[in-house]
């Protein structure tokens, strides 16, 4: 059950019919291969990578990690414009340093716009750096069969400070700050 | 290290005229985001604490709490709410405070991206 009293459903649209999803019973993970056909798609979409995505309030989310510490909002911009009209753009800095934390959000309107994005840059080089793109947002009852295919999805994080510290200052970082 | 469980949990709140009002966020590997505002919680404490000795206790002000998970690496930090820097530099661990510090605003950084993109609503 949930631990919290007053959640915010993460997923609104999403069937009533779906469990609770933090249960991470075995039964519940059995379960779905077999009958995530049953659920209504969000969109016209029928392969499995639609049946898979979560549609959000006015669009579709993808998420980009491994994006460069230098990369600037508009180079991703024009990258992913390329396959939609883009609504939204998160590009988030390190509160530290000032620098992109080393993920983007893209929203698009359309289920296909994101999914080419998807398929265009997943494991493409950006800025001398390799980037994964996936939808940020999936069903809960596919999470259980495809949390393996979100690894390496890990976002670039300095938690560690100290070594942050020891870390010369390379010399492209010093023109920009 | 893909195989080992991993999780990031967040809590800052305190308890005043309004109750306990809190907001508390977790990330799991399976992709699962959990994020709460303002609601009861209660928390068992089989973790280990780590590294906050000498960090501000919790206050009337509130507390702030971290923990991470991955694999049998299990650790949890507790402080008191900073409001700025200053209370950071000021503090007996000015460095393991600071990383605290940032890495619990890009967090919530994140969070708040993905709250604000999904539901098209200002968290908080």
């Amino acid at each position: 059950m949930s631990r919290y009293d007053n959640e915010i459903d993460l997923e609104p649209g999403v069937d009533n019919i779906a469990p609770d999803y933090m249960a991470v019973d075995s039964e519940a993970r059995d379960g779905v291969r077999d009958d995530s056909h049953d659920y209504d798609r969000m969109d016209e979409d029928t392969t499995s990578t639609g049946g898979r995505a979560q549609r959000s309030v006015e669009g579709w989310i993808v998420i980009i990690t491994g994006v460069h510490e230098e990369a600037d909002e508009e180079a991703v911009m024009e990258k992913f414009a390329e396959y939609g009209d883009i609504k939204n753009l998160h590009l988030n800095l390190d509160r530290r340093t000032g620098y992109v934390k080393g993920y983007a959000l893209v929203e698009y309107e359309t289920h296909n716009e994101a999914k080419a994005a998807i398929e265009a840059t997943n494991g493409t080089k950006f800025y001398d750096q390799t980037i994964y793109a996936d939808f940020a947002f999936v069903r809960s009852t596919e999470l259980a069969t495809n949390c393996n295919t979100r690894r390496g999805m890990g976002i670039k994080g300095r938690a560690n400070g100290r070594r942050d510290r020891s870390r010369s200052a390379s010399p492209s970082r010093n023109g920009r700050r | 290290m893909a195989d080992q469980e991993f999780y990031v949990r967040y809590y800052a709140g305190h308890i005043g005229r309004y109750g306990h009002e809190f907001l508390e966020f977790e990330f799991r590997a399976d992709g699962h985001c959990r994020y709460a505002n303002n609601s009861n919680y209660r928390k068992d404490s089989l973790i280990r604490k780590e590294n906050d000795d000498k960090w501000p206790r919790k206050n009337v002000v509130g507390k702030q709490e971290l923990e991470i998970r991955l694999g049998n690496e299990h650790i949890s930090f507790e402080t008191a709410k900073l409001g700025s820097l200053m209370e950071v530099t000021d503090s007996a661990d000015p460095e393991g405070l600071r990383v605290f510090y940032y890495l619990v605003q890009d967090l919530k950084c994140f969070i708040f991206s993905l709250i604000a993109l999904h539901f098209k609503i200002k968290p908080i």
